[in-house]
């Protein structure tokens, strides 16, 4: 046959099934663009050296690990989507005559055209779309100046990789499909239904404990230092568990809810259960994957802000006293002493006032912390009585009194003036509550940036995901829903249990990434002392907020997607 | 007694942009009596699903009437409509429309569930209609792991568990094979026999000869009907070929 044949095949099919096709191209150039991006950013310099910069990096790193895996699960998934579409047409090709090796090779074309469109769009999607979301971002946020947007070579081949096994493995199971079944078979195929799978019931055992145990020690851990080392392991346990959860458990439980009679044979439960049943097997991945997705968007977004709105405090705790000044180790008493006057009228030159508390000097720390108190615990000896600032530990410390501006000013003249003051070369400088939340907004606004960055990616994947769903859903209820009809289930009945299906199916992930935002509330709260951040109401409140947030945009995305739903079952 | 009355039925089509009507049924009348096997042949395109669509209440004609035991179809509102349909009306469809979400049990006791039957009158109900249809060990079993005779056995079990007044079947027997066919009309005729009235649209000879009576359609309207008196399905089943060749259409088979 002529060597052309199956590239030409290839390109009619795909242009043919634009409509299977559209979706699956779109997917690929979502997902990609959506990897590229948060690749790039991982490996870019945004991410400095502050306190907690490689907790972040890691964490956003382990986000990328998970999100490559479920690109390339998502990927499999829709692939199996389409697939089982064109089954029809497969067995025709057989009976007209063509190969399975053809059929095989023209597979292969397909495969190769909507991947590599699909990757080239992500590419310019990934280029435009992040250009222009970094300069939004950037406009609402301070971000660390000069921060530009780029993405690194590492970036691409990393995606290039990704791509290209998800295009071994779909193209091999493909072909695998097409040579296993019979034509008669792949012709029937699309009408077979599923049976229910042994074993469920461990798996799903196996699932709770797994979540349960994650639940419990993200409850109990109350070490900074080990919430870190904990974090991980027990997000894999939740992402494991999840899984097991909503593909076995799910079914478990109705199963049970089945084999209660007088609860199963009423009217609306009937129809809601075995269409659950249904839902269920058909989806329980995609809507695991969103209950995931949407958790590390809640995590990450919650996390980040309560970075951001806390750098205040944050700073306040690592800067007891406004402003400390150090004295080299070489000054004499005298000369300390005698500073003490200086830095008085350094202030009144700049209208500001100075005072002291002692007490500060014994910070309290909140409960759990009191490993560190050493660092602050009052020694005699490194005490100078000074007249009236204090002087301990070779440092100055003051509370400065004045509006902003006035107080900036006179730590810039303070650092100014201190060379002078003493002859010999400064050991350190003025070390400032000011400087710091200046640069600490900077970090954390840098932080928020990247998370709501990645919020931003996670929603695009989400909608994908809920697209596919109810387009998949559409196609197979609107058959089931006309025979109800036909067997005398009125309208109003119809449509309230296709309603309460529907919402089952938008509040299970949902209802699933509150709970694990509820356990993951407290171990957030531990890992954010890291960052010096001990405030657990703000945690909570941020938390929250942000669970209200993404409740009100899943269910605008959901609204929205449902639109398509019901245009499908209703025409 | 007249079960069901059909007066001056008429149906025309709306093509979409509403320029051409397509009449699909004109001034169509006949009764059927309690007790009777009807069989309504004719030709693709003749009018017999319009027909079947509008006794089952699932399409309203234009023009006419159909009455049950009495009751006008028209008088019944849109709402009560789906009550009527399940209390009273059993439906056979050609493609089964058994839901696949279901076991078979529970496409059988669907009608009932909906009706809120308490479980234990369900579940006796159901087994002699099971065992006279020969499927209770499918019972469990789901419409995608069976034959198609099975499900549409399992269809008309669906059909008569309410106990319905008049059982129409559409094509039952359209997408079986022929050994499955034999059967399942042997199975309709059982029912025929405990005093069942059944109405079935087909446009194969071999299923109407099954029938107590033929009524012949075609364009539109009744051209003809016969009655089998006392012929067995053989010889019924040449006066039908002989009057489909005078009509011109419709499937020896």
């Amino acid at each position: 046959m002529h060597k052309f044949f199956y590239f030409k095949l290839a390109l009619s099919n795909v242009r043919r099934n634009k409509i299977t096709y559209l979706p699956y191209l779109v997917a690929t150039a979502v997902m990609s663009g959506v990897f590229l991006l948060i690749s790039g950013l991982l490996f870019s310099n945004g991410m400095t050296n502050t306190p907690g910069g490689e907790t972040a990096k890691s964490i956003f790193a382990f986000g990328l690990v998970v999100y490559a895996l479920f690109t390339f699960a998502f990927m499999l998934y829709i692939n199996t989507f389409l697939i089982k579409r064109r089954k029809k047409e497969f067995g025709l090709y057989g009976i007209l005559g063509l190969d399975k090796r053809h059929v095989g090779r023209v597979l292969l074309w397909e495969n190769t055209f909507v991947i590599g469109g699909g990757l080239l769009c992500g590419t310019a999607i990934a280029l435009v779309f992040g250009r222009l979301l970094f300069l939004i971002l950037m406009k609402m946020i301070h971000t660390i100046p000069g921060s530009t947007f780029s993405i690194s070579f590492r970036a691409y081949s990393l995606m290039f990789a990704l791509f290209f096994l998800v295009f071994l493995v779909t193209s091999v199971s493909n072909i695998i499909r097409v040579h296993t079944a019979s034509p008669i078979a792949l012709l029937s195929s699309e009408k077979s239904g599923e049976k229910d799978k042994k074993g469920l019931l461990p798996l799903a055992i196996i699932g709770a404990i797994l979540l349960g145990g994650a639940y419990y020690f993200a409850w109990t851990t109350e070490i900074p230092g080990l919430a870190l080392g904990i974090f991980f392991p027990l997000a894999i346990a939740v992402i494991i568990a999840t899984y097991l959860l909503f593909l076995c458990g799910s079914i478990v439980v109705l199963k049970l809810l089945r084999m209660k009679k007088s609860l199963y044979y009423q009217p609306d439960h009937f129809v809601t259960i075995s269409g659950m049943f249904h839902r269920m097997r058909q989806n329980a991945r995609g809507l695991a994957t969103i209950c995931i997705l949407s958790t590390m968007l809640v995590v990450t977004v919650s996390g980040t802000l309560s970075l951001y709105l806390g750098s205040e405090q944050m700073t306040r705790s690592m800067y007891p006293f406004d402003a400390q000044v150090y004295v080299a180790e070489s000054a004499t008493q005298q000369q300390i002493v005698d500073y003490d006057a200086t830095l008085n009228k350094i202030a009144e030159e700049n209208h500001v006032t100075l005072s002291a508390d002692r007490s500060k000097l014994i910070t309290k720390l909140p409960e759990g912390e009191e490993y560190r108190r050493n660092n602050f615990v009052w020694e005699d000896s490194k005490f100078v009585e000074v007249p009236t600032l204090i002087f301990y530990d070779k440092s100055y410390r003051m509370d400065i009194s004045g509006t902003t501006e006035n107080c900036i000013a006179f730590v810039n003249a303070v650092r100014d003036q201190y060379s002078q003051s003493f002859s010999e070369t400064p050991k350190l400088i003025v070390s400032d509550y000011y400087t710091a939340m200046e640069q600490g907004y900077g970090f954390y606004g840098g932080l928020l940036f990247l998370g709501a960055f990645f919020a931003v990616l996670f929603l695009a994947v989400a909608v994908l995901i809920l697209y596919f769903k109810q387009v998949t859903e559409g196609y197979e209820d609107k058959e089931r829903f006309e025979i109800l009809q036909k067997v005398g289930m009125d309208d109003q009945q119809v449509k309230k249990t296709i309603n309460s299906q529907v919402l089952w199916v938008f509040f299970l992930p949902l209802a699933a990434t509150t709970l694990h935002m509820l356990f993951a509330s407290k171990l957030m709260a531990w890992m954010l002392r890291l960052f010096m951040l001990y405030d657990w109401g703000l945690v909570l409140t941020c938390i929250v907020g942000t669970l209200l947030a993404f409740t009100l945009l899943y269910f605008i995305i959901y609204r929205v997607t449902a639109r398509t739903y019901y245009r499908i079952v209703r025409r | 007694m007249s079960l069901l009355q059909v007066k001056g039925l008429g149906k025309v089509y709306n093509t979409k942009l509403g320029m051409r009507q397509c009449i699909a049924l004109k001034n169509v009348n006949f009764e059927v009596i309690e007790g009777e096997f009807v069989a309504i042949m004719g030709a693709s395109g003749s009018g017999k699903t319009t027909l079947l669509n509008i006794l089952a209440s699932l399409d309203k004609p234009t023009t006419g009437d159909v009455l049950l035991d009495g009751v006008s179809f028209s008088s019944i509102a849109d709402r009560d409509l789906s009550e009527f349909r399940r209390k009273h009306l059993g439906f056979v469809f050609q493609d089964f429309n058994l839901l696949d979400t279901f076991s078979i049990k529970d496409n059988i006791l669907l009608p009932l569930v909906l009706m809120q039957t308490p479980v234990r009158e369900m579940e006796e109900r159901l087994l002699p209609i099971v065992r006279q249809l020969g499927i209770t060990q499918l019972l469990s079993k789901f419409p995608f792991e069976v034959s198609g005779g099975e499900k549409q056995r399992a269809a008309i079990a669906r059909a008569v568990i309410t106990d319905p007044r008049i059982l129409l079947a559409d094509e039952p027997t359209g997408a079986l094979d022929s050994k499955s066919s034999a059967s399942l009309l042997g199975q309709l005729t059982d029912l025929h026999q405990i005093g069942k009235t059944i109405v079935m649209v087909t446009h194969s000879a071999m299923a109407a000869s099954y029938a107590s009576r033929v009524l012949f359609i075609s364009d539109g309207s009744l051209f003809s009907q016969l009655y089998r008196g006392e012929e067995n399905n053989r010889a019924f089943f040449d006066r039908i070929v002989a009057n489909l060749s005078i009509l011109g259409g419709g499937d020896i088979a």
